[in-house]
């Protein structure tokens, strides 16, 4: 083979060439800017958060590492809301999630004053008068943890990966109406992504468009 | 119903002529109201009456209470549109909404899509030609809505219109026609200018290009998708307008699909507020190299290509790719000392002549064999073994001439003065095409845009481009030819001639042992038996020629036998046919798996990053490049630690799939490195010539970005 042969006398060319012709084809891509992304993306860090619960207590999603961890954006006067509590899918869900050893949030980012919003007392009194099941209920009412995950509707469905990663965010299904007998027509897209997360498999619809309600954040 | 009838027809002279003129008042074409304090909500026809086998619009009526919306097809970031379902009498059909544009309604950081005040909803009703005139047509219809002010609630109703079946149609006039000539201003028109869609970092931008966009016409201008995921909604969208062109910046959505195109209205404002609705549905272009601002879909301008197409010949000269020419250039320019300015003046002219000859002649076959249908790229005749395989014997041919075994068109007993003088300028002719054909495989940088765009271009510009290559690999070579006087400064002659050709000879071998080893990937064994016996052939024809030469006279016998020599070579490239392409080679080098379309599609649509390297035997730039960066550990490590599928694609044979993804970046010739950077982002385009510092840092720097 004497191949090697004609390479080696243009490694010092390539040098030479770089520094001239590519390096001014190489230029601009290095100039080209990469403004930083404040959207969540599947498979990276989910965003960390600090808030307090109904009960008083601080949650944050490092002292959830090793769970699988859901969020559930929520505002119990949503009529896309209500659809899946008045149907108990939505505790139906809680259920499953907390029974399968997960951490469940579910997050009130209602503003002071704007619908949905409640006390911590309103919010445990919410979930006992609905049987809803979730491990804590987030007070949001600032918004941060909602505009850093980028919540846009009630409900807005993500799934959070033992490693902190996300996994899923979008819908809780596929159609987006606020009539209780399209949850029998609808793809679960939610479940189906928990369900596949705690079986290990990859999801196959990890990003979905959430529908419902706009999340009542601070103007 | 009656209260309804009432309204509609005392308002205008023309509503109470229509009502005057239906027979018997038998019809109700509006319905009664489902109403709230927020929404007075009606069903009502277009048509006062309709004539058998005539087409007509009713329509979903909203009457908003003030700050109250509702929404369009796409609703934006939250809410959902109306939904409406018709029951027809028999024969009677429907088509679908026909959306109004609809307006931007911003609510804290999220953005809607929707409608305030009044909006009809339309759709097209077709009456059947059996319809029987002084009947009425009874039309149903379900229908549930959100309205939303800060807070949303769901809304439904049912409906009933009666629209009398006439001889002849007639409009419904007043208040309705209004409420329709309303909703029809927001009627969206194909757009009457084209547009593109490109990207630029993380955004995407809307290109749209017209003779009357000025920036005295267009004062503002949004962009509409027509469903959720391509873009983000409440991003803001920069605006640019220029004479002839706008450009809007758009945040790309959580699931952007590349490869459909991006349909959606792109509302545009003129001065006196009045906006239009226009329908696009760009694609998504590809990144060119360098990274273009609005422009990354559009082809380069001509001169900007012809400049790029010069300069890529230019450094074509320094492209590892042309090593065995600069041997035959070195001692072609050795022959120079020494030489009358004419002769050196003349050399370098038929060297020129000679590249552009190759140049157009390559291109031209190229253009030639395109039209006809076949996919074929730049570099295209290393595709065909028996092209390799009688260049292997041209190259062995030209060495064994170097090192002396026989001489072109003369006998032996020159000098190294004669071989100045009396080598014809076919030889720099030659030299020229040669130049060419074995050169040009390899793209240098710059060269890879304006291929693509002379390709592109209609078949004269093309031709311009590639002699605009062309001058530029020669331009060193011309130069010579235009001073002369440069060639005074080598050496006199002398036995140093001699041996700078003869040592030159061993460059030409090496190069034919290379594309002996195409030869192998490409038709297996089979075909380097073939090559190697025509070498031998070859050989043996050169030794009887330089012995026919040598002898002085005639020597008919060695003449004929050196001829019979080379035919028999040539009688063996036909067995090539039989030389079967070996197998799907194996993913020997680095880690790399094969690329095929749909394995790179496959990961996309996971999200995965993924580097994909265009390569072949023949291509010697590409061969240093793998071993020179991407073969390195660092670059190893990076694709390892960070996951990232790397795909070799292999054009040493042709791919079709490989042409096509090529030309996706509006390519035609290798290297060819892209990189899919996680999440489906844009594809990068890397340099032709890379280094390990270069792919390590294009790989980690787009990981890493959160």
């Amino acid at each position: 083979m004497t191949t090697p042969t004609t390479r080696l006398p243009f490694t010092a060319r390539r040098r030479a060439l770089l520094l001239g012709g590519a390096g001014l084809a190489v230029a601009p891509a290095l100039l080209r800017g990469r403004p930083a992304q404040a959207a969540p993306a599947i498979g990276q860090p989910a965003p960390a958060f600090s808030a307090q619960d109904s009960n008083g207590r601080t949650q944050t999603l490092e002292a959830l590492r090793g769970k699988l961890v859901v969020l559930e954006w929520t505002n119990h006067e949503c009529p896309f809301v209500q659809k899946h509590y008045r149907s108990s899918n939505m505790q139906t869900l809680q259920r499953e999630v907390t029974g399968a050893g997960a951490a469940w949030l579910s997050v009130i980012s209602s503003a002071p004053g704007e619908q949905g919003f409640v006390t911590p007392a309103q919010a445990n009194e919410l979930s006992s008068s609905r049987q809803a099941v979730p491990t804590a209920v987030l007070l949001d009412p600032e918004g941060n943890v909602g505009r850093a995950y980028g919540a846009q509707t009630t409900p807005h469905m993500y799934v959070i990966g033992a490693d902190g990663r996300l996994l899923y965010m979008g819908g809780i299904d596929s159609i987006a109406s606020t009539n209780l007998a399209d949850l029998e027509k609808a793809t679960p897209y939610f479940r189906n992504a928990f369900r596949a997360v705690a079986e290990g498999k990859p999801v196959q619809q990890a990003v979905t468009r959430p529908y419902g309600c706009s999340v009542k954040y601070a103007a | 119903m009656r209260l309804a009838w009432t309204r509609i027809a005392l308002p205008t002279l023309a509503g109470l002529l229509a009502l005057l003129l239906s027979p018997g008042g038998a019809g109700a074409i509006e319905s009664t109201a489902q109403q709230s304090p927020r929404a007075t909500v009606t069903l009502v026809s277009e048509a006062a009456a309709v004539a058998p086998g005539e087409s007509f619009r009713i329509g979903l009526r909203q009457r908003l209470a003030p700050h109250w919306h509702t929404y369009w097809t796409n609703p934006g970031d939250a809410g959902t549109p109306p939904e409406i379902a018709l029951t027809l009498p028999e024969g009677v059909t429907s088509g679908e909404i026909a959306w109004p544009g609809p307006d931007r309604l911003p609510f804290g950081p999220l953005v809607n899509f929707g409608y305030e005040n009044e909006i009809v909803l339309p759709m097209t009703v077709t009456v059947p030609p059996t319809a029987q005139p002084g009947r009425t047509l009874p039309i149903e219809a379900r229908a549930s809505w959100l309205v939303c002010e800060r807070e949303c609630i769901p809304e439904e109703g049912s409906f009933r219109i009666e629209v009398p079946v006439e001889a002849t149609g007639t409009p419904a006039g007043g208040e309705i026609a209004a409420a329709f000539a309303a909703a029809d201003a927001r009627r969206p028109v194909p757009s009457p200018w084209p547009s593109r869609l490109g990207s630029e970092g993380e955004a995407l931008v809307l290109a749209v290009e017209g003779e009357d966009i000025t920036p005295a016409a267009v004062k503002g201008a949004f962009f509409f998708p027509a469903a959720w995921g391509a873009v983000e909604h409440a991003a803001p969208q920069a605006l640019q307008v220029e004479n002839g062109r706008l450009t809007l910046s758009l945040a790309r959505g959580q699931a952007l699909d590349a490869s459909a195109p991006l349909a959606g209205l792109l509302a545009v404002s003129d001065g006196t507020g009045q906006t239009r609705w226009l329908e696009l549905a760009p694609r998504l272009g590809p990144l060119p190299a360098g990274g273009g601002a609005g422009a990354a879909a559009l082809a380069l301008p001509f001169w900007q290509a012809a400049l790029f197409a010069f300069l890529g010949g230019l450094i074509l000269n320094l492209m590892p790719c042309v090593f065995p020419v600069l041997a035959i250039k070195a001692t072609a320019v050795a022959r120079m000392s020494g030489g009358a300015l004419r002769q050196v003046r003349l050399s370098g002219l038929f060297y020129t002549i000679g590249v552009l000859v190759a140049f157009t002649a390559l291109a031209a076959l190229l253009l030639a064999v395109r039209a006809s249908g076949a996919a074929v790229g730049w570099g295209f005749q290393f595709q065909s073994p028996v092209f390799v395989t009688l260049m292997v014997w041209l190259l062995l041919a030209i060495g064994l001439n170097l090192s002396g075994v026989f001489e072109v068109g003369q006998s032996l007993s020159g000098t190294g003065q004669s071989l100045a003088t009396q080598q014809g300028h076919g030889g720099s002719f030659f030299t020229g095409l040669l130049a060419v054909v074995v050169a040009t495989p390899c793209t240098a940088p710059f060269m890879g845009a304006a291929i693509g765009t002379a390709l592109a271009a209609p078949p004269a510009l093309a031709l311009a481009l590639f002699l605009a290559m062309g001058l530029g690999l020669a331009l060193p070579y011309a130069l010579l030819g235009i001073f002369p006087r440069i060639a005074r400064t080598l050496p006199r002659p002398g036995a140093w001639m001699l041996r700078l050709r003869q040592g030159m000879a061993f460059p030409m071998y090496a190069s034919a042992a290379w594309l002996v080893w195409v030869l192998v990937q490409q038709t297996g064994e089979l075909g380097v038996l073939v090559a190697l016996a025509g070498g031998v052939l070859i050989g043996l024809a050169a030794w009887l020629y330089g012995i026919a030469q040598h002898s002085g006279g005639r020597a008919l016998f060695s003449r004929g036998a050196a001829a019979l020599a080379l035919a028999g070579t040539l009688a063996l490239l036909p067995q090539l046919r039989h030389a079967a392409a070996p197998g799907a080679q194996a993913a020997s080098t680095s880690g790399a798996e094969p690329f095929t379309a749909a394995r790179l599609a496959a990961l996309r649509a996971e999200g995965k990053p993924v580097f994909v390297n265009m390569t072949a035997a023949w291509c010697i730039t590409c061969k240093v490049n793998e071993r020179a960066a991407l073969a390195t550990a660092g670059v190893q490590a990076a694709l390892a630690q960070n996951g990232i599928t790397y795909l070799r694609g292999d054009w040493t044979n042709q791919d079709p799939q490989i042409t096509e993804f090529l030309r996706g970046f509006g390519r035609d010739g290798l290297p060819f490195y892209v990189f899919f950077p996680a999440g489906k982002r844009d594809p990068v385009v890397l340099p032709p010539v890379l280094t390990e510092s270069i792919v390590t840092a294009e790989l980690t720097r787009n990981v890493s970005t959160p």
